[in-house]
């Protein structure tokens, strides 16, 4: 039987150098850990717009003039937090879309107390966000405004789109899963066969923390490895060690979710696969996909281990309009926001596309109100909540 | 005479001598302290009868002793009596053969199944996961340890120990079905470095081996992930995390009930009354909304 043969001696002599290197690595990286680092997340500055509850609207001024008159409103998911799109400066999103022109509203879902646990999805749906576009068409006088959903937040935006078909102008949905019977995700395995009900009744909402063990679950040997030998690799890189802290930041701010809307979630998407049927009901009204009469851009991620190609691809095909696109990005679920290449591909995308449908459409809003500044008109509680609130932040 | 020494050391005469001298003790005591209980000249009709007291109850006392004394004297009694005693021996005797042979059992079991962990984890295969080893522990708990803690509980006290009792049966079902859980995540660690051990004797053969660490890793991880893919979309995997899930709950739920024991005692409000509370508030806030948007809109 031959005998195999490592060269330990090689290995070794090699592992002697690296020791010294780690030496050398070691100082550096008391130096960086020890010093001044810039690790601050959502830094493009912003005005609060409105607050109700625990959501705030944040209002992000264009740096061009040239883009898209109607304005863009993001809605983020319930899980983690939207401060993803602008993690950082030259790696953001939000300034990205203020750099083609798009005068841009962002929905912070803020963190669920107990107290938000019966809160269901038509609250958040035909609520929440129906009251901030509601909100956004005053301020700009305008009938309708542009609607971009993330993830959970772009089922969200489809379920709106579907009940409010006239507020909405161009529908775009990133991520979003709206057909959940597949067995190309982890999550639409396991989900499947959760006690919703049970899990509700025991943690009131749906902890944070929880879905990002499950999260965590999706790869162990990436996320809960490499990812932090990748970090010891680089510790002196000043820069690698504060983007990485950013992102942990990031990953780790994980708000609950209520309750009652984490078990529709469940239970008619995931479960019962009823949205893209036309069968799930919010608010007592069955969300019917055909009624989404709007231009859509369906844009998902062909290495999305979260939401896979598979869950986002049929909506297109599902919908009312005529005017669809789908597009596929090669990279996973959070890459296509933060990963250097789709960062120079999502915005000019989307931004040339909204100008196209807005080029196409015969002009009969009013000019854009960010260049005229009008007062906004805005209902008795909406006013009242704008002018408590109102400030000016970088958040 | 050995017949009188077999007589006098027999269980039948030694308890009746004791009963005899155990009784002509507490009589002759009791005549001895009767001078204290006796009222002073001085003393009031209250303290009189305060005084009184505690000699009336010595005296029943005695008179039940007495009377028990007088039955078990008895040739019938007596004879029951010591025959229970000399069975007395038996019973430890059996009491103790039985839980050594219940605790033999149990070890052997514990070492059968434990013997059997790591046993048959082939490369990328999770479909016959050596569960039995979790599923053995559970058993022998539920069989064994678990059912002392749903004797039924009696008394005043008794549904804050059926609680107590509740909690620590549901954290011992979460940490068997966590511990399952674990172990099916660290199926993968184990089956990653067999494949590792298989694949460095063919890179040596091929002559690919690396003199660089990092790539090793790198394999390693890469097998690991491999192997981490296939393992989470196994059935088993998804049953182990959905009973840890469920376990954690149950656990939860019970330790909550604990808990809210403990408040309404405090006069602290429960989690309970304040969810009750909290959708109250909710109805209303949604009521007084959908109100704000009619009058808004008119």
């Amino acid at each position: 039987m031959s005998q195999f043969k490592i060269p330990v001696d090689r290995i070794l002599a090699k592992l002697a150098e690296d020791a010294e290197r780690a030496q050398t690595m070691t100082k550096k990286a008391s130096d960086v850990l020890l010093g001044p680092l810039d690790t601050d997340i959502a830094t493009t500055p912003g005005e609060v717009v409105y607050q109700e509850d625990r959501l705030t609207l944040r209002h992000y001024e264009p740096i061009v003039e040239d883009g898209p008159r109607t304005p863009l409103l993001i809605v983020y998911a319930l899980i983690n937090r939207e401060t993803m799109l602008d993690l950082q400066p030259g790696r953001s999103v939000v300034q990205n879309l203020l750099k083609e022109g798009i005068d841009l509203y962002m929905i912070e879902w803020g963190y669920p107390t107990r107290k938000d646990r019966y809160l269901t999805i038509d609250d958040h749906v035909n609520g929440y966000m129906d009251n901030v576009v509601d909100f956004i068409r005053q301020r700009h006088n305008l009938p309708k405004i542009n609607l971009m959903g993330v993830c959970m937040g772009g089922t969200f935006s489809v379920i709106y789109a579907a009940h409010h078909p006239e507020k909405v102008q161009n529908l775009i949905t990133t991520v979003t899963p709206t057909h959940f019977d597949t067995d190309k995700g982890l999550l639409h395995i396991w989900f499947k066969d959760i006690d919703v009900d049970r899990t509700v009744e025991t943690f009131g909402n749906m902890p944070g923390d929880l879905l990002n063990v499950v999260f965590l679950l999706l790869n162990p040997a990436r996320l809960m490895i490499d990812k932090y030998v990748g970090f010891l690799e680089n510790i002196d890189n000043k820069v690698f060690v504060e983007n990485f802290v950013r992102m942990e930041k990031w990953i780790f701010d994980s708000p609950d979710v209520p309750g009652e809307t984490f078990r529709q979630f469940i239970k008619d998407c995931y479960q019962k696969n009823l949205l893209i049927q036309n069968k799930m009901e919010v608010g007592g009204t069955r969300v019917d996909l055909k009624k989404i009469t709007m231009p859509l851009l369906n844009i998902y991620g062909r290495f999305d281990h979260l939401v896979p190609p598979e869950a986002c691809e049929l909506l297109t095909s599902k919908v009312g309009s005529k005017d669809t696109a789908d597009i596929c990005l090669d990279t996973g679920h959070i890459g296509i926001y933060v990963s250097s290449k789709c960062q120079k591909e999502l915005s000019p995308k989307i931004a040339r596309w909204l100008k196209e449908r807005e080029e196409m459409k015969p002009k009969t809003s009013t000019p854009k109100s960010r260049a005229k500044k009008p007062t906004p008109k805005k209902s008795k509680a909406s006013a009242k909540a704008s002018s408590r609130k109102k400030k000016k932040v970088a958040k | 005479m050995n017949q009188d020494r077999q007589d006098t050391a027999s269980p039948e005469f030694l308890l009746g001598a004791w009963m005899k001298t155990a009784t002509d003790f507490w009589g002759a005591m009791t005549k001895m302290w009767q001078p204290t209980f006796a009222t002073s000249p001085e003393a009031t009709p209250s303290q009189e009868s305060d005084k009184a007291r505690p000699q009336e109850l010595w005296d029943a006392s005695l008179n039940i002793w007495q009377t028990m004394v007088s039955a078990y004297s008895t040739p019938e009694t007596m004879d029951a009596a010591v025959k229970g005693m000399h069975a007395l021996p038996e019973i430890a005797l059996k009491m103790a053969k039985t839980g050594w042979e219940g605790y033999f059992h149990l070890q052997q079991q514990w070492l059968e199944k434990a013997g059997r962990i790591g046993s048959k984890t082939e490369a990328y295969k999770f479909e016959d996961l050596d569960k039995d080893t979790f599923r053995a522990w559970l058993e022998i708990y539920q069989k064994d340890f678990g059912q002392f803690l749903n004797i039924p509980q009696l008394g005043l006290t008794r549904s804050y120990q059926e609680r107590i009792n509740r909690a620590v049966d549901k954290f011992n079902l979460f940490q068997v079905e966590a511990a399952e859980f674990l172990y099916l995540l660290y199926l993968p660690v184990e089956k990653s470095l067999r494949v590792m051990g298989e694949k460095l004797p063919e890179l040596s053969q091929e002559g690919n081996l690396s003199e660089n660490f990092k790539d090793y890793y790198n394999m390693w991880i890469k097998i690991l992930e491999g192997h981490y893919m296939t393992l989470f979309k196994s059935p088993d995997y998804t049953r182990a995390l959905m009973k840890a899930l469920d376990s954690a709950e149950d656990f939860i739920t019970a330790r909550q009930d604990l808990i809210t024991d403990g408040l309404k005692a405090l006069h602290v409000p429960t989690e309970k009354d304040m969810d009750e509370l909290y959708k109250e508030l909710y109805l209303l806030k949604k009521k007084v909304k959908q109100l704000e948007k009619k009058v808004d809109s008119r």
